[in-house]
């Protein structure tokens, strides 16, 4: 048993925290998350030329070959910031969908560009608003000639806008679930951005949009096996960025009882203040230490498809809650569109649906588990 | 990172199958036991004398304090040799700290910490043998929380401590051999600088012992009427009592760290496949699926929390809040199961099967869902400990005390 970061890690760690305090300064976040700017293109390309785009993608397709915990270390940092973009779902899911579905031809095409920034490939699965899961994929794609025509719509796609690409979901004339890279400047595909109390999505529309045999990626299995497998290797990664979140809003909150005086005295003081500190420990620790176990287990081979289920409802949840604790501590000035916290705010609720909510998750993890003897249709 | 507990080298593993043998063998006749609960109070005489007689067997072996020394009593090994023992025995559901109703595991650091050497040759020896039973005596009836304001009077007389006072809520049905005593050493002094610990044989003249009828099952209240105690069994010196307890009691308060496994989820599971309402069996049943879900998920933090205490004090690092954030949520997810399990049995969750030891009773669960909000210490202190070490509205954080002696 050993429960640290070895050094590598450390000095990733370290490496890009500095980073981000150079290149992404509190402010600026803040002020990117008040004018719902989720993509920066100058600093995607930064962050590609210091590899964190395909972290967890062999070196022969222009990865850095690290193990899931390596890449999980500097997601926590860029969580922490909360740094907006697609790192994750181009970076991370969408590399890992090509790697798991795609043909040697397409890994070799598309993998390096995801690897050097050059291609946003989003991945749009749900076309529901709430649902996860296969039953979630309601797009169409009708034979038609040596191709597809997809027709659908995806209502919130996470990261959409900066999209040069996107793997979308959809079903087969037999019902079967698919999945096809697209241009996201092809016929028939339009994208418009979605305000909300959220960040970063885009409802993606199908209107008959051609799609060639070449551009499936359904691996041996079927689509819906190659985004559960992907999943099973990229959610941890997508909790561990929760983590480092909940971590700055930890330090962020504990800071703010020390310095914010009231009734004479720091507010840090007052037991009831410090409930919320300590709820805020419990949802990190939680996050944090289940996330781990899940990324050792994975790096390590051991099954994990509950363990993933079960990090990704925890971190939501932590995420989502631990700032919750943080504006009974901060009050008023917490929701100011100028504090740190908001940006975090914004993203936990956005998050908190992303890839399946903790319910969808909870109920994937006890299925995982005590498999049903009914099974569902879908 | 590295979370596996079961890789043990040759060496170690060799030792595991000594250990699983060893118990095999010396666990036979208890098969129609019931184990209770770690501290609880079940009476159950036969149960107890099975425990006790386990004990002693294990500190003949000196497997119950394995890593102190020899020369106390100890086996002089390491903290892997003491990680494989005691995932051994947790597969009977027991734990090396309780194999049967003692705070020894509680009391040795303390003595191994601040004892002189002629108390840690004459008090520790026994006691790793598992000869004896010692309870903590530290709450009274107006303390409670508030340890530092102890009534409790040791005053010195020549060669002895005359004690007068009043513990309550400690102990178990069966009587005890010796009585680690938090006492006020200089009623005039200032707060926190006028403790002090006796180590108390049982059988001193004016000590008094009545059992109370607890939530829990038995506690006592100990009367103190002019017991005079040698001043040989002052530990760490007069006055000093509240440095002394805040080392040791991060023990109890979590610092220690757990490997157990929990064995009540995996009960209720196999209750859940079994019964069928209208037809249907539970397990299939959306809403007790879903309360099996944050059920394991809270079961699960739990773990990872005391593994990682584990993993701290391993490496003598201690965490800086973990020990009294284990307890709090330990409390906490024993009270929400405690409802959990009312919610899937129903009236069934409200009778005890004596089948089962009481870790895995769903009785005990309810039981022990409120019951468990304060044993060593409230919830609500709990989390004052976490926010003073968090340094939550003050300069400076305070640091976790070295959890000592193993």
């Amino acid at each position: 048993m050993d429960l640290k970061l070895n050094d590598d890690q450390n000095m990733m760690k370290k490496v890009a925290a500095d980073f981000i305090k150079a290149e992404a300064p509190s402010y600026v976040i803040t002020d990117w998350y008040q004018k719902k700017q989720a993509f920066i293109p100058a600093l995607y390309k930064k962050t590609a030329e210091v590899g964190w785009l395909g972290m967890i993608i062999p070196e022969e397709f222009g990865g850095g070959g690290t193990s899931l915990m390596d890449c999980a270390v500097v997601f926590e940092e860029l969580g922490r910031a909360p740094l907006p973009g697609p790192y994750f779902a181009s970076g991370v899911l969408a590399a890992q969908l090509i790697l798991e579905g795609a043909s040697t031809e397409m890994k070799k095409a598309w993998l390096p560009k995801i690897c050097d920034g050059s291609a946003v490939v989003i991945p749009a699965i749900s076309d529901d608003p709430m649902q996860f899961g296969p039953r979630s994929v309601q797009t169409r794609a009708l034979k038609s000639g040596d191709g597809y025509k997809f027709t659908g719509t995806k209502r919130f796609v996470q990261d959409g806008s900066p999209a040069s690409h996107f793997i979308i979901a959809a079903r087969d004339d037999a019902g079967r679930v698919v999945l096809a890279l697209i241009d996201r400047n092809a016929p028939g595909v339009t994208m418009t951005d979605v305000n909300g109390f959220m960040i970063g999505a885009a409802e993606v529309k199908l209107d008959d949009v051609t799609v060639g045999e070449d551009a499936m990626l359904n691996g041996s299995g079927g689509g819906w096996s190659v985004v559960e497998s992907a999943l099973g290797k990229a959610l941890p990664i997508l909790c561990a960025y929760k983590v480092g979140a909940c971590q700055e809003i930890f330090e962020l909150t504990n800071e703010y009882t020390r310095t914010r005086v009231v009734f004479g005295q720091p507010i840090g003081r007052f037991q009831r203040v410090q409930d919320h500190c300590v709820d805020i420990s419990i949802h990190l620790d939680g996050a944090r230490w289940t996330t781990y176990e899940t990324l050792w287990k994975l790096d390590s081979g051991i099954e994990a498809r509950a363990s993933v289920h079960q990090a990704k409802a925890v971190a939501s949840e932590a995420y989502y809650q631990s700032c919750n604790f943080s504006h009974m501590v901060f009050a008023g000035a917490g929701t100011d569109y100028k504090h740190p916290l908001m940006a975090h705010s914004v993203l936990a609720h956005s998050l908190y649906q992303y890839l399946g909510t903790p319910l969808y998750h909870k109920r994937a993890m006890v299925d995982a588990l005590y498999p049903r003897k009914l099974k569902r249709a879908g | 990172m590295d979370f596996s507990l079961q890789q043990d080298t040759p060496e170690m593993s060799a030792f595991r199958q000594e250990i699983r043998a060893w118990l095999a063998d010396n666990m036979k006749g208890g098969e129609h036991l019931r184990w209770s609960g770690n501290w609880s109070t079940r009476e159950n005489d036969e149960e107890y004398r099975f425990r006790r007689a386990l004990a002693g067997k294990l500190g003949q072996k000196r497997w119950l304090f394995p890593t102190y020394p020899v020369k106390y009593g100890g086996a002089g090994l390491t903290l892997d040799h003491q990680f494989v023992l005691e995932t051994e025995i947790d597969r009977y559901g027991l734990s090396l700290g309780s194999v049967f109703y003692t705070l020894a595991r509680l009391v040795a650091p303390a003595l191994m910490k601040f004892g002189t050497e002629e108390q840690k040759l004459e008090f520790l020896p026994p006691m790793m043998r598992g000869e004896l039973a010692v309870w903590q005596l530290l709450t009274e009836p107006q303390g409670g929380s508030d340890v530092a304001n102890c009534q409790t009077k040791a005053i010195r007389d020549g060669d002895h401590y005359v004690v007068n006072g009043q513990k309550v809520l400690v102990g178990h049905h069966l009587p005890p051999d010796y009585l680690w005593t938090f006492v006020c050493t200089n009623p005039a002094g200032k707060r926190h600088e006028n403790l002090g610990w006796l180590y108390i044989p049982a059988n001193l003249p004016g000590i008094t012992l009545q059992h109370m009828h607890l939530m829990m099952g038995i506690k006592n209240a100990v009367f103190f009427d002019n017991v005079r105690v040698p001043a040989k069994y002052l530990v760490g010196g007069e006055n000093n009592g509240w440095k002394v307890a805040n080392s040791y009691l991060e023990l109890e308060h979590g610092g220690g760290g757990s490997v157990a496994e929990q064995p009540l989820f995996k009960r209720l599971i196999e209750h859940c496949q079994k019964s069928e309402f209208d037809g249907e069996s539970l397990i299939e049943d959306q809403d007790i699926r879903d309360e099996i879900a944050d059920m394991l998920i809270d079961l699960d933090v739990q773990r990872l929390m005391g593994l990682r205490n584990f993993w701290h004090r391993y490496v003598r690092e201690p965490h800086p809040y973990g020990g009294p954030q284990f307890l709090y949520f330990q409390r906490m997810v024993r009270l929400r199961n405690s409802e959990r399990v009312q919610k899937i049995l129903g009236y069934d969750a409200l009778v005890p099967d004596n089948s089962v030891h009481e870790v895995a009773d769903f009785e005990y669960t309810v039981r022990s869902g409120p019951g468990w909000l304060h044993g060593g210490g409230t919830l609500d202190t709990d989390r004052l400990i976490i926010a003073r070490r968090l340094g939550l509205g003050r300069p400076a954080q305070e640091t976790a005390p070295t959890t000592v002696g193993e």
